[in-house]
């Protein structure tokens, strides 16, 4: 897997924020298909899918000095600043929903979701799908109500009625063991 | 904390669900303990694959142009929007540059020691004291080898709010060309200023303007494009005014 060091996150980030448009485009490369394909799963279709691309990175720029490499890898923190902004698009959605309804509108018309085109699967999305299998259904969801939710681990216990340092457990879990079977499919 | 209360709470911190006081612990342990961090990094390659199963999906074609064209706009419009409640220091900067400039005689001797810059920026510190700029740290450059060079680093350390702002000016006769200016933690955190460039008679200034805190940052280093160090400084708070 491409892996980077701290300090290439680093570095791009701090090209990024001296508008070097090289930088830009990497970080689009890197990180598009993930942030689109985050909205397509969280808000259901491409146009906000698209929306929420267009806003992550203006919002990756106007953060970009506060990006600190010693506080976590550029992933993650690309993908919660990504998740964030779903978490607000979803919470207006729900407003917009009431607010329709009150007024006697159907609500969100385009329930219609995904992209039009399939996804080219690269072979580590692919490896990485398969490594999921190896997941326990009770890990999943934990694991996809922490990530896609931002729950608490309080809170992912109450939701899925379990005690919370079960829920602790199968999060952590899910994360070791997602790459763990990523090992064993790369050694096959 | 310990390492097993830390290690319980490791994917909480990495996927942001993690009150903050205890985020906060989490961080400062994570700082001074290796076994933590490799645990950390492991559970991060497991959120990373996680993002690849779960969502990745090829964007449109045009997606791309779309959004750096979003950015160029942002850009154009530099310094970005920086929120309303914010204030600006951007006129105690300028007020700075010219104060300081003034007051090291820039354009004037050439004799000057490193001595008088010091008094210089302790003179500034009480400058910005009266404009109402608390906060306010200072150094001086000593140039590395034998090279003739002298300058100041001024921090302003911005209240809650307001923006930061870090301003440096040196002078190297014969010096040309571009050098980094990177201010340094002492925890290895580094924040870059705007690139120096050297006009005829070796002066430079350049500065910076941050949402980011400066107050970790006590130390300043010049580096030529080659990588050298041309200067370094300790910003210290405590600078005494001289006559
Ligand atoms: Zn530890």
């Amino acid at each position: 897997m491409r892996s980077r060091d701290p300090g290439s996150d680093a570095a791009l980030m701090r090209a990024f924020s001296r508008r070097e448009p090289g930088a830009a485009e990497g970080l689009y490369e890197r990180y598009a298909s993930r942030i689109y394909g985050l909205g397509i799963v969280m808000l259901g279709n491409d146009a906000t899918a698209q929306d929420l691309v267009q806003d992550t990175f203006v919002k990756l720029w106007r953060s970009a000095e506060r990006y600190e490499p010693s506080r976590g890898k550029l992933d993650t923190w690309v993908l919660l600043v990504a998740r964030s902004l779903a978490i607000d698009a979803l919470r207006r959605r729900v407003l917009d929903a009431r607010s329709l309804q009150a007024i006697g509108l159907p609500g969100e018309v385009s329930g219609e979701p995904g992209p039009e085109e399939v996804a080219e699967t690269a072979d580590l999305a692919d490896r990485a799908r398969r490594a999921m299998v190896s997941l326990s259904d009770g890990q999943r969801a934990a694991l996809e109500l922490a990530y896609f939710g931002g729950k608490t681990s309080a809170e992912v216990a109450e939701m899925e009625g379990i005690p919370l340092g079960t829920a602790k457990t199968r999060i952590r879990t899910a994360l070791l063991r997602l790459r763990e079977a990523m090992e064993e499919h790369r050694e096959v | 904390m310990r390492c097993d209360e830390v290690r319980e709470v490791l994917a909480e911190h990495l996927l942001g669900t993690l009150p903050e006081p205890e985020d906060l612990e989490v961080r400062g342990h994570l700082r001074g303990c290796a076994g933590c961090r490799r645990e950390m990094a492991a559970l991060a390659e497991g959120v990373s694959l996680f993002s690849r199963a779960a969502h990745e999906t090829a964007p449109p074609e045009g997606l791309k142009e779309r959004v750096l064209s979003v950015l160029e706009e942002e850009w154009a419009q530099q310094p970005a929007p920086a929120g309303a409640a914010r204030k600006w220091n951007w006129m105690a900067a300028a007020a700075a540059i010219v104060v300081l400039a003034g007051s090291l005689g820039w354009a004037a001797a050439a004799d000057r020691r490193a001595v008088r810059y010091e008094a210089d920026a302790a003179n500034y510190q009480n400058f910005l004291g009266v404009l109402g700029g608390e906060n306010v740290r200072v150094g001086t450059l000593s140039p590395r080898g034998s090279r003739d060079l002298h300058g100041s680093v001024v921090l302003y350390d911005a209240k809650a709010g307001e923006q930061s702002w870090a301003l440096l000016l040196v002078r190297a006769p014969g010096m040309e060309g571009t050098a980094d200016v990177t201010l340094s933690s002492s925890d290895g955190r580094t924040i870059r200023l705007h690139e120096l460039t050297f006009e005829a008679g070796g002066d430079a200034s350049t500065w910076l303007v941050t949402s980011s805190s400066l107050k970790p940052y006590d130390r300043v280093a010049v580096t030529a494009p080659d990588g050298t160090q041309i200067a370094t400084g300790t910003i210290s708070g405590e600078r005494t005014p001289t006559g």
